[in-house]
């Protein structure tokens, strides 16, 4: 047996071991998006898991209740406004309620259009406080930037992709051992573009969605519709 | 005229701030999140395409959003949660995207969006019982990446549950803009 195959079967090992009990949520009501794409990539790496989608109607006590089943949760979701969807903070305020934890350990992951981690990191912060107030185990997150462009495709498309993509992928090693992701992991991957590529890169989003909503036959200098 | 939404479920400091403000002869509009039927945002992204700047789900903020554009200033109140709104207060705001311009701008070096067509005063007064010191900058910091993303300026208070009637009478005098 040569040594990469030795290493393999160990590999292996601690993936039964420890992803029996992995429960990946998403936050996204998208279930093609970037969020879920991040999930799958975890599951695909981590070699399994269960992945659950946020329903966007109705009571939120089975996914309450499969977070307390789990051994690990990561959940991972959208920017909106900056921080997570109003579905989730129900789903933390409903779980919250019903109470019950043990020590779960939690992970978080935030995906947004802009390319500054401060225009996301509030959702990690939440989750945070979230894990603290109940009992859970807040073992780090990943703030990923730029996630709109990539709209579900994987992190090889993103525009930081060389350093974006071992990031993740060493962020998921957390998640595979249980130990507790530094921040450092995703603030290294992505320094904030500078003046010209900002100013190009703003005039580039500019033109496309003003290209978009006129093909829709609608005009963005018109007075507001409300 | 001044835009209130509150979400009430747990204590009235929408409603005392209402009564402040129409005292002082301030216009108020008054939204309570959790008595209304708003529901979630689908990112269906028609407001940003094919139903430009409206959104297709017919609810009640069908009659928020109208206010809203109207408005010169705009009060979130909400009890904090994890450091952050409620999820009633959260639901209301997700939905802003149609008033939202979809236009990139650059302010301090960085990419930004902004209101269409307006510039509002943006404040959030989050409440509680003796939160914790994690819980009050979060929130602080929620509201002051708001305020960059939508470019508008504002501020933030945090609200004591056992606060007296002056603590909003003084809230009241600052988000007053006459
Ligand atoms: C209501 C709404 C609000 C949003 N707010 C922000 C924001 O504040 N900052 C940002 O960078 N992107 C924002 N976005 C863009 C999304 O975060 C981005 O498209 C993300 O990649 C969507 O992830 P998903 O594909 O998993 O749904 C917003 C999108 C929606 C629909």
């Amino acid at each position: 047996m040569n040594k990469s195959e030795i290493l393999h079967m160990s590999n292996n090992k601690t993936d039964t071991m420890n992803n029996s009990n992995i429960l990946l949520l998403c936050a996204s009501p998208r279930r093609k998006g970037t969020s879920a794409m991040l999930l799958e990539r975890i599951r695909s790496v981590a070699d399994g898991g269960e992945l659950l989608f946020l329903p966007q109607k109705g009571s939120l006590d089975e996914i309450a209740q499969a977070m307390q089943n789990a051994q690990t949760i990561v959940i991972s979701g959208p920017c909106y406004i900056n921080t997570y969807p109003a579905r989730l903070i129900e789903l933390l305020e409903r779980a919250s309620s019903i109470g019950g934890f043990s020590n779960q350990k939690l992970y978080g992951i935030i995906n947004g259009g802009m390319p500054y981690i401060h225009t996301h990191r509030h959702g990690l912060t939440s989750l945070q406080l979230f894990a603290e107030q109940n009992s859970l185990s807040w073992q780090g997150g990943f703030v990923l930037g730029v996630g709109a462009m990539l709209d579900g495709q994987p992190l090889e498309k993103h525009i930081r992709r060389k350093k974006i993509a071992p990031a993740f992928d060493l962020f998921i090693q957390h998640i595979k051992k249980g130990t507790s992701a530094p921040d450092s992991l995703y603030e290294q991957a992505q320094v904030p573009p500078g003046k010209i590529v900002t100013y190009l890169f703003s005039k580039l989003l500019t033109v496309m969605v003003e290209k978009r909503i006129k093909n829709h036959g609608c005009d963005v200098n018109e007075p507001n519709w409300y | 005229m001044t835009v209130i939404i509150s979400d009430e479920s747990k204590e009235r400091w929408g409603s005392a701030l209402e009564k402040e403000l129409l005292q002082s002869g301030t216009q108020v509009v008054h939204f309570i999140a959790n008595a209304i039927n708003v529901e979630p945002c689908t990112s269906c992204g028609s407001c940003g395409g094919k139903t430009f700047g409206r959104c297709v789900i017919q609810d009640d903020m069908q009659t928020v959003l109208p206010k809203i554009v109207t408005c010169r200033a705009l009060v979130l109140v909400s009890p904090a949660v994890f450091g952050g709104v409620s999820r009633h207060i959260k639901k209301v705001m997700d939905r802003m995207m149609p008033i939202a311009d979809p236009r990139y701008r650059v302010s301090d070096g960085e990419m930004i969006k902004g209101m269409r067509n307006q510039k509002i005063l943006y404040h959030m007064i989050g409440f509680g019982d003796k939160l914790s010191e994690a819980e009050r900058t979060a929130f602080i910091s929620l509201h002051k990446e708001n305020c960059i993303i939508m470019n508008v300026k504002g501020r933030a208070f945090i609200l004591d549950s056992n606060s007296k009637t002056d603590a909003i009478k003084k809230i009241a005098n600052e988000v007053s803009y006459e």
